[in-house]
């Protein structure tokens, strides 16, 4: 393969633009600009909310105010003024939604674009879709199956009013209002999101999943997971996204709350894929994310799978805290950074119980002028006996601009625990390219079974239906070295 | 905050009687630092797992009084019988008594900066305070505030120093709370070639705190053999800054053992400032008591065509804590650049910690970077390998130990000294 091909290649990956950038015109019911103790009172009143949570989101209001934005972060962007940003907005349609006929023609129009047809998912895939559209869910289906079973799969405003008990127990147990600031902040001015529950015994029929857009224009969105596994359960969550081009930075904060019980089970995944802003690094948005899970019950397990290709800035540490004896922690994850963007991500296995066991896979692809950092924290507490953590994290580098760093933690307290990390940072393979090349397989096509094989570890991971879609936003990302 | 007081009680007695020249004003200057930023904190992320607030409460002062306890503790020290080049510095002050200078070649240069600031003009002004920043490291501007003394090797051109230089460092705490802050410059010029030894061993029963400042360049073909040996005892405390700077096509081995010492934090700092380096670096730290080792190292590579390799070990007993993080930087345009590190260590008891951070920052493309970590408990397979022969199982534990001990050990290129350290570890272990 001649350098000037290579080049060739690499310019091309670099200069693919976003396919997924358009925006959808429809009346928005929007809060006024800015942020204040009354913008935060307007959403409440807006939701409808109980006393109780007005006065929670209120505390994390006053706390947020305290704070100051974190600095120790491996990159810098310009400061978020948040007077400029609208914290609510709702599509002004009027939902009780019983089938997709009463959904507004353009709102399908955008599914459609995006690939996520509401019907075709329903039809085809079997899988529960919560379409968040901006900050309200406007669709729900497969509800009366999951009725069946005892699953609760809903908005969170809808489970505020209709179980009140279990949000109230659950909400900010893992990630409480005082956690970080952008935790404050989406405490405070949080919209929506999705609520699930699994009781007891119950494997839930059909990986559920919810699809986030970012849509108006200046808004913010802030969502609120919270899913919780009951004994002996299992769920398995799809969390994927894909946003409009914007030139000014939109800021997401959402918090993702995971709790599991006795023998329990979740599995998240996340297909993250928002516009990563220009050529220049002009635009995209800000996906400052908190997501933590706990292993409550004894053999319980969190599993965290991202595969994250879209955003300007992502910087988010999905973490599981391993309370309970015997319970598994497991985060696989791969990044991939274009033109200017920066990805600052990673995980925290805290390990508590006895017997726990953590495994960590991340992928770190770097091209153009981006940044992709791994940051990590392993910690093994003095009681946490006979632990053991596997980390594994390798960075590929495209292009001699780019750049891939690694940050772990490892802390331990006992002499039982076993721990064990190790990373590489290479460029792609020469040789294995020459070694395709000479058995007829072009440069494009090696690159694309390279970047593939490199991620093939974490894809694996996946639910079927997601590969499909992840390896389409690696392409976008990379596109003419994945294939 | 005594220490703080302390400081700048000392700083203004000095400042009274200096005389203002070049000399002062970096003092002066360093100084300011110091005032400003203070000492660090844990909030620092470079200090997250080293708390120094015990060490700053305590009311050390500098002193310049030895006692005779010094002279035989050297007699007792590993180096006693080592045919070496021996300068002997007493809580931060050269003592020309008890040092020996065995090197024939006039033109090397083994002596102490006091001296060498007046008779070696020239490469004093070149190097000294050119290396080891003192921007927000409070502790490298407290030392530059107010060294004392300290070594002064200069290696011309096409030289080899044929016996190695040792360095000893004795803090002798024997009537007071005593701080030594001595200072190294080292300079080894072009295709020369040295071995140098760095030994910290201390007298006396009250605490001691040595802040020790290393400042090493070296030129284009030069070979630098660096070992640092620390085995103070007692309520010991101390920081040790080493910036080495290479030029192209430098060759270096560096080696830190530390066997002992309250607490212990070293920072090694290699910087390649051209093509073709190789550096070496090797570490092994054994704790025990509530002992607290920290070993920070950094290795930027700045030009393209180097190489690094990096290994440290560590055993961890009682309710001791040992800390590493090393950092590589690989920077801009400094391709072709093979960098490796290793950090392994084994914990023996239940209140034992260590905290590992290794780093790796990278922003060139066409590179070979790994780095690794472990933390756990002797090997199983090597063990049911001795004990099937009929080994018992305590002393197949401290053969493993042994072995793994001692390969960092073995890193050390003099062969008597290998020797006599190995003997001191299997003692320890």
């Amino acid at each position: 393969m001649s350098e000037n091909q290579e080049v060739d290649i690499i310019d091309e990956v670099i200069s693919q633009d976003y396919k997924y950038g358009f925006s959808t015109d429809i009346e928005m019911e929007t809060a006024p600009m800015g942020l204040s103790e009354e913008i935060v009172r307007y959403i409440s009143a807006k939701k409808n909310e109980p006393e109780w949570l007005l006065e929670w989101r209120l505390k994390a209001y006053r706390y947020w105010l305290t704070l100051k934005e974190p600095t120790w972060q491996n990159f810098s962007y310009p400061k978020v003024n948040y007077q400029d940003i609208i914290f609510y907005a709702a599509p002004k349609q009027k939902i009780t939604l019983d089938s997709l006929d009463q959904v507004d023609p353009e709102l399908l129009k955008t599914f459609e674009k995006l690939g996520i047809s509401l019907t075709e998912q329903k039809r085809l895939t079997g899988v529960a879709v919560d379409a968040v559209f901006d900050s309200v869910s406007i669709a729900t289906t497969f509800k009366d199956q999951l009725k069946e079973k005892g699953v609760i799969f809903c908005a969170i405003s809808e489970a505020v009013h209709e179980h009140p008990e279990l949000v109230k127990k659950y909400l900010g147990s893992v990630v409480p209002t005082t956690d970080n600031y952008y935790a404050a902040l989406n405490s405070a001015v949080f919209s929506d999101g999705s609520f699930v529950y699994i009781p007891k015994g119950v494997r839930c029929p059909m990986e559920l999943s919810t699809y986030f857009r970012i849509n108006a224009e200046n808004t913010g969105q802030f969502e609120r997971t919270l899913i919780i596994a009951d004994d002996n359960s299992y769920v398995s969550y799809l969390e994927g996204c894909t946003a409009p081009m914007r030139d000014e930075n939109q800021l997401h904060a959402a918090v993702v709350e995971l709790i599991t019980h006795d023998h329990a089970e979740i599995k998240y995944s996340t297909v993250q894929n928002w516009y990563p802003g220009d050529k220049e690094g002009k635009g995209g948005i800000y996906n400052f994310v908190t997501k933590r899970g706990i292993c409550e019950g004894v053999h319980s397990k969190i599993s965290w799978t991202q595969v994250e290709t879209g955003s300007a800035i992502t910087w988010k540490y999905p973490s599981c805290i391993l309370k309970g004896d015997h319970s598994t922690g497991e985060f696989f994850s791969v990044a991939v950074t274009n033109n200017h963007q920066l990805a600052d991500t990673g995980t925290k296995m805290v390990h508590i119980g006895k017997h726990t066991k953590s495994r960590i896979v991340s992928k770190g692809i770097s091209a153009g002028k981006s940044h992709n950092s791994y940051r990590g924290l392993v910690k093994v507490n003095k009681k946490a006996e006979k632990s053991r953590n596997h980390t594994q994290c390798d960075s590929m580098l495209i292009g001699d601009r780019s750049g891939a760093h690694t940050f772990p933690y490892i802390e331990v307290n006992n002499n039982t625990s076993q721990v064990e990390h190790e990373a590489s940072t290479s460029k792609i393979g020469e040789d294995q390219l020459f070694y395709c090349n000479q058995r007829g397989i072009g440069t494009e096509e090696a690159i694309g079974l390279i970047v593939n094989g490199f991620c093939k570890e974490v894809l694996n991971q996946l639910p079927m239906e997601f590969a499909v879609e992840a390896q389409k936003l690696l392409a976008v990302s990379l596109e003419g070295s994945v294939g | 905050m005594k220490l703080e007081e302390n400081i700048k009680t000392e700083f203004h007695q000095y400042k009274n009687q200096a005389e203002e020249n070049a000399f002062f004003q970096m003092r002066e200057k360093a100084f300011a630092e110091f005032d400003k930023n203070g000492f660090p904190t844990i909030k620092n992320e470079e200090w997250k797992y080293t708390n120094l607030k015990s060490i700053f409460d305590k009311n050390f002062k500098s002193t310049c009084v030895s006692s005779a306890n010094v002279k035989n503790l050297l007699v007792d020290s590993v180096f006693n019988s080592i045919k070496a080049n021996k300068l002997v510095f007493v809580n931060g002050s050269f003592n020309p008594e008890l040092s020996n200078i065995i090197e024939k070649d006039n033109a090397i240069v083994i002596s102490n900066l006091a001296k060498a600031r007046k008779e070696n003009t020239n490469v004093f002004d070149a190097h000294f305070g050119k290396y080891a920043k003192i921007e927000n490291e409070s502790l490298n501007a407290m030392n530059m505030a107010l060294m004392s003394d300290g070594a002064f090797v200069y290696v011309p051109s096409n030289k080899k120093v044929e016996n190695p230089i040792i360095i000893m460092n004795v803090v002798d705490s024997t009537d007071i709370n005593v701080l030594s802050q001595p200072r190294n410059l080292i300079v080894i010029e072009k295709n020369a070639e040295a071995c140098i030894v760095e030994s910290y061993i201390s007298a006396g029963t009250n605490a001691s705190f040595i802040n020790v400042v290393n400042e090493i360049y070296v030129d284009e073909n030069a070979h630098l053999e660096h070992y640092k040996i620390q085995q103070q005892t007692g309520e010991s405390y101390q920081n040790n800054y080493t910036q080495i700077f290479q030029e192209a096509n430098t060759n270096i081995n560096q080696v830190t053992l530390t066997l002992d010492g309250t607490m212990v934090r070293n920072n090694l700092h290699f910087y390649m400032n051209g093509k073709n380096c190789d550096t070496l670096l090797y570490g092994l730290y054994i704790t025990e008591g509530s002992n607290h080792v920290d070993n920070h190292t950094r290795v930027d590579h700045a030009m393209p065509n180097c190489h690094s390799n990096e290994l440290y070990k560590g055993i961890m007993k009682d309710k001791s804590t040992a800390v590493f993080n090393g950092k590589i930087m690989v920077h801009l345009d400094a391709q072709k650049t093979n960098a490796y590190q290793r950090n392994q260590n084994i914990l023996l008891d239940p209140e034992a910690t260590i905290n590992t951070k290794p780093q790796l920052e990278i922003f060139a493309d066409d590179v070979k970077c790994t780095h690794g970590a472990t933390v756990g408990q002797l090997d199983e397979e090597p063990m049911f390998y001795l004990r099937s022969r009929g080994i018992p199982e305590d002393v197949a534990r401290k053969m493993l130990l042994n072995a793994f001990a001692d390969d960092i050990a073995e890193k050390i290129k003099i062969p008597e000294l290998v020797g006599l350290l190995e003997q001191l570890i299997e003692e320890k272990l």
